[in-house]
């Protein structure tokens, strides 16, 4: 997955104009460049390769189809995808009527030496993905977007509608509520 | 602050997911689809727009021909007034429950329409009149069928199932245009277009109220006094 710099921000605005004149090469490019990394994103939030597919598809073609309205709205390509897969999630919550959680319990944590401290090294990817899917929803954005989108403070920012000082802010707290979360598990 | 940094190294580390390839084809084929329906609509929809415009303009559009292009009119054209008197009028042809309830369906698909297009257009106001008067014929079209459920229960529970599927594909509509709009203001509107649209499916679930009450105004278009809730019940004149 390709680091999301400001340089492919600023590439998508030929591409951009080029689909809304209906060139389907452009609109593969676009696709190409996003659809991975959405998938990505979407697949940490929920867990669930089935619905990671069908929401970045619905991301996506979204994205692609209703460049109407992401016109003079100020924002980058990029951040306007991502704010589109944010509630696509959000709805996606909603029709399930609850988070579609994945328990703890089936985790195995890892215990360091020192039990006080947590031996993050350790654990697996996928201890990590859930215990970071018991945050809240803004929690679990911004350390998303930050260390799996590999995005800088800014761009979270930008994405989240926040200031770079609240991203950083909700990002010391997340980071505090995943590693209690995560002693939490190996102190049970 | 150090284990904050380590834990952080290690989110980092993090191996990204990536979609299958096969996924990755099917997500390209949808949304290529979407994008070639999408370029078709739009390749209509302009000619037909330039056309009114120039029409409007020149001020040569006749009176026939000014009805037939004010269907298409949007809350901030200055045809759109007309549209509202044509409205009325077919309205007013509207007999049957049956043909009372296709109205206001085609009504409320109308005014999610032009709520799109206005928000597409940054005219919120223009598209919280329209969303507004989107629910108001749905709750019309709703106390209809809670009516007709009483005095001819077949042909109630035949309008319900047409009600509450035309809802369904409105609150999909709203529900897609809620996730692209970034406005806070656009995003209460919808949401709460879609809350009222859920309510409408209440209503008709409902039995109606005894002695008669529940039928909406006697002309489909309704006036927005009698027991149908149409505060507007025709497009909106430009202001």
């Amino acid at each position: 997955m390709q680091p999301l710099g400001k340089a492919a921000s600023d590439d998508d605005r030929p591409l951009i104009e080029r689909v809304r004149r209906g060139d389907q090469d452009a609109a593969r490019i676009l696709y190409e460049r996003y659809f991975d990394r959405i998938y990505n994103y979407v697949y940490a939030r929920l867990g669930r390769a089935e619905d990671a597919e069908d929401l970045a598809i619905d991301t996506m073609t979204r994205s692609l189809t209703r460049l109407d309205l992401f016109q003079d709205q100020g924002v980058a390509f990029s951040s306007w995808v991502y704010r589109i897969a944010h509630n696509a999630t959000i709805d996606h919550y909603r029709r399930q009527g609850k988070a579609t959680l994945v328990p703890l319990e089936s985790a195995t944590m890892p215990v360091s030496a020192d039990p006080s401290e947590l031996a993050v090294e350790q654990l697996s990817n996928e201890d990590l993905r859930q215990a970071l899917r018991t945050l809240t929803d803004e929690q679990q954005q911004v350390l998303i977007l930050r260390f799996f989108q590999d995005l800088t403070a800014a761009q979270a920012a930008r994405i989240m509608g926040k200031s770079v000082g609240a991203v950083q802010a909700l990002q010391h707290r997340a980071l505090g509520s995943l590693e209690r979360v995560l002693h939490g598990r190996t102190n049970n | 602050m150090e284990r904050l940094e380590r834990l952080a190294e290690r989110l980092r580390s993090v191996d990204p997911v990536m979609p299958s390839p096969g996924a990755k084809i099917r997500g390209w084929n949808l949304v290529l689809a979407a994008v070639e329906q999408s370029a078709t609509v739009r390749s209509r929809s302009h000619p037909v727009r330039r056309l009114v415009l120039a029409a409007v303009s020149a001020g040569v559009l006749l009176v026939a021909g000014a009805v037939a292009a004010s269907a298409d009119s949007l809350p901030d054209s200055a045809l759109y007034s007309l549209k509202g008197v044509v409205e009325n009028v077919r309205g007013a042809l509207a007999f049957s429950p049956s043909d009372k309830v296709a109205f206001h369906l085609d009504l409320a698909r109308t005014r999610l329409t032009e709520a799109e297009a206005m928000i597409a257009r940054h005219r919120l106001d223009l598209a919280d009149r329209a969303l507004s008067s989107l629910d108001d014929q749905l709750n019309d079209a709703a106390l209809l069928v809670q009516s007709e459920k009483q005095s001819d229960p077949a042909l109630g529970a035949s309008l319900e199932n047409r009600l509450v599927q035309a809802i369904a594909t409105h609150d999909q509509q709203l529900a897609g245009l809620q996730g692209q709009v970034t406005n806070p203001a656009a995003i209460a509107a919808i949401a709460q277009a879609r809350d009222r649209a859920a309510q409408a499916i209440q209503t008709a679930s409902k039995p109606a109220p005894s002695g008669g009450g529940g039928k909406p105004s006697a002309s489909p278009a309704g006036n927005g006094k009698g027991n149908g809730t149409s505060a507007t019940p025709h497009p909106t004149p430009k202001h």
